[in-house]
């Protein structure tokens, strides 16, 4: 048995296909952006090395900071906007029972199913200031319904609400899958002592639902540092860079504005602050659960000693 | 005490619809609305009511969108590239989660490791390099410079799924295998593959739903429509009939229909496999 499972040409050939499709198609473009960020590469002909030249002018570059603030104002978007409706919604839909929960479960992940081209061109349209819906709706209140929401004020709040919109069903999901897993005993001990249902859903679920909010979170804030199609087919940016997140531009610099290498360069330090944010939010996470754990413990061994 | 818990619940019941019913419509009323404008004419467009009645549906627009949004083909090619892409990553990441966790090496943690290092790896930063590297090689324009790169994205996530549920399938039943005298390829597939039925409908559902949805990298690394996606459809399409609004409705409507269709069908099964594949990534 030994000596079977520890062949080394039956191990080499088992991982051998997965370490060439990581070898080739991530880490050597990593290391190929690395090079090409050193350079002032367009995309065609010859270029030169420049050194830390593309790092220092991103230093400055206004725009990369605009993306990065668009990132973090949709990261707040979610994780105030979309995942506390998500997880009252999902709370409530628990609550439901029988056919009309399965229903509405379905309901709310059929956008995420959808293409982002479509989701991104039907908005584009629900947009419209001619005839979109949302004008209309406007229309049908009472208002003038004639805004321009591409406009460079409105523009990101435009873009937010389509992302915060599209990605509801998914965080519902997560959300009512983690409700699921709680123990109805504690909801039938709860009733039993005549707890009410805020009560029960902010001393009970919440608390109990920490885990997944906690991953939840970190998959806001990586998703909305890695935002780019919905952007890119919405608004590339504009009007201006008012909606540029770093995926985007670093497109744009590589394809449109051909500076290859800068593209690149953007590339390098996008990698690291999506590691970096990563490493972080696990961190934080990992450092209260493991404080928690110890308290815990402590009060367990006072309750021994007592 | 049990009646008061019942009156309760009666109250809350309608309450508890009215939250869902417009959470609902939230999400679903701007897919409906597709729907009604693309059975409408562009000209009955400009109205101010929400929805329109069309004086004649206009089954046309549907047409016009298949033939000339390359329908078939785009969905032949979706449907080709994303099956091979499934069937791949769960061969590769059995393969690879059977060798970092049952078989023993020293350098089974550090591989293991390296593999999973894609999931936080940001798939836009390698549009640039690879499609450098593919037009070196000559793969622009093929099906590998979008099967490769689905692979190696979803091979992560894969893998992971597939270890965590490796790990609770007892070491007894391979060891009988080895004593009749198995060998390691023949206890992965007839004896460990059958068992892990469940993260292989999960890992399958995950991987088609990331690429399905994907264009980005369709769009820098294919310039023909020889092996373009679904998602092109709509593409290609706006800038042909940008002035035919009604068309554009029913390319959308179109592009959207299959995986909704899929969707509405297996949603017990898709539900069920996003929600694991979440909990346990």
């Amino acid at each position: 048995m030994k000596k079977l499972y520890s062949n080394k040409l039956v191990i080499l050939s088992l991982v051998l296909p997965g370490l060439v499709l990581f070898l080739f198609a991530i880490l050597a473009p990593i290391c190929l952006s690395v090079y090409y960020g050193f350079t002032d590469y367009s995309g065609m002909g010859s270029y030169n090395m420049i050194g830390l030249e593309n790092y220092k002018t991103l230093l400055q570059d206004p725009t990369l900071r605009i993306a990065l603030r668009n990132s973090l104002y949709l990261a707040l978007g979610f994780i105030f906007i979309q995942h506390p409706l998500a997880l009252i919604t999902a709370a409530v839909l628990d609550k439901l029972g029988g056919r009309g929960e399965n229903f509405f479960r379905c309901v709310y992940f059929i956008p995420n199913v959808i293409s982002v081209a479509v989701i991104a061109y039907l908005w584009k349209f629900i947009y419209n200031p001619d005839f979109g819906l949302l004008n209309n709706i406007i229309k049908a209140f009472g208002g003038k319904g004639d805004i321009n929401w591409f406009s460079t004020d409105t523009a990101i709040w435009a873009v937010l609400i389509v992302l915060i919109w599209h990605g509801f069903g998914w965080g519902m999901l997560i959300y009512y899958t983690g409700i699921k897993n709680i123990d109805p005993v504690l909801y039938e001990a709860a009733a039993i002592d005549g707890a009410n249902q805020t009560t029960t859903f902010l001393k009970i679920t919440l608390p109990l639902m920490k885990p997944v909010i906690q991953v939840n979170v970190t998959m806001a804030v990586i998703s909305a540092l890695k935002q780019m199609e919905t952007v890119y087919l919405l608004t590339n940016g504009g009007p201006g860079n008012s909606t540029q997140f770093t995926a985007n531009y670093l497109y744009q610099q590589a394809f449109k504005a051909f500076k290859y290498g800068y593209g690149n360069a953007i590339g390098v330090i996008f990698i690291i602050i999506c590691l970096l944010a990563t490493v972080i939010l696990n961190k934080i996470f990992e450092d209260r659960e493991e404080t928690k754990l110890k308290k815990l413990e402590k009060a367990r061994a006072k309750g021994a000693a007592v | 005490m049990e009646r008061a818990g019942k009156k309760k619940s009666k109250i809350t019941k309608p309450i508890l619809w009215i939250v869902l019913i417009i959470v609902a419509v939230i999400q679903i009323f701007p897919l409906i609305w597709l729907l009604d404008f693309s059975l409408a004419s562009s000209n009955e467009m400009f109205t101010s009511g929400l929805l329109i009645i069309p004086k004649k549906i206009q089954w046309g627009n549907y047409v016009k969108a298949f033939v000339d949004g390359n329908f078939l083909l785009y969905l032949k090619n979706s449907i080709l590239i994303n099956g091979l892409a499934v069937v791949l990553v769960i061969l590769v990441s059995i393969m690879a989660a059977f060798a970092c966790h049952r078989m023993r090496w020293k350098l089974s943690g550090t591989v293991k490791m390296l593999l999973l290092m894609g999931l936080m790896i940001p798939i836009h930063a390698t549009l640039l390099p690879n499609y450098k590297i593919y037009s070196m090689l000559g793969l622009t324009d093929t099906m590998w410079a979008l099967l490769i790169p689905y692979v190696a994205f979803s091979l992560p996530q894969a893998l992971f799924l597939m270890t965590s549920f490796m790990s609770a399938i007892p070491v007894e039943l391979e060891e009988a295998a080895v004593m009749d005298g198995c060998g390691i390829y023949r206890i992965i597939f007839q004896i460990i593959t059958p068992m892990l039925k469940p993260s292989i409908a999960t890992v399958a559902i995950m991987t088609f739903l990331n690429n399905w949805n994907e264009f980005m990298m369709a769009s820098t690394y294919l310039s023909s429509p020889t092996w373009k996606t679904l998602p092109f459809s709509i593409l290609e399409f706006t800038g042909e009939y940008s002035s035919n609004y009604a068309v554009q409705f029913a390319v959308m409507a179109l592009t959207a229909a299959p995986a909704v269709i899929v969707y509405i069908i297996l949603n017990k099964h898709i539900t069920k496999g996003v929600a694991m594949g979440a909990v346990k990534g």
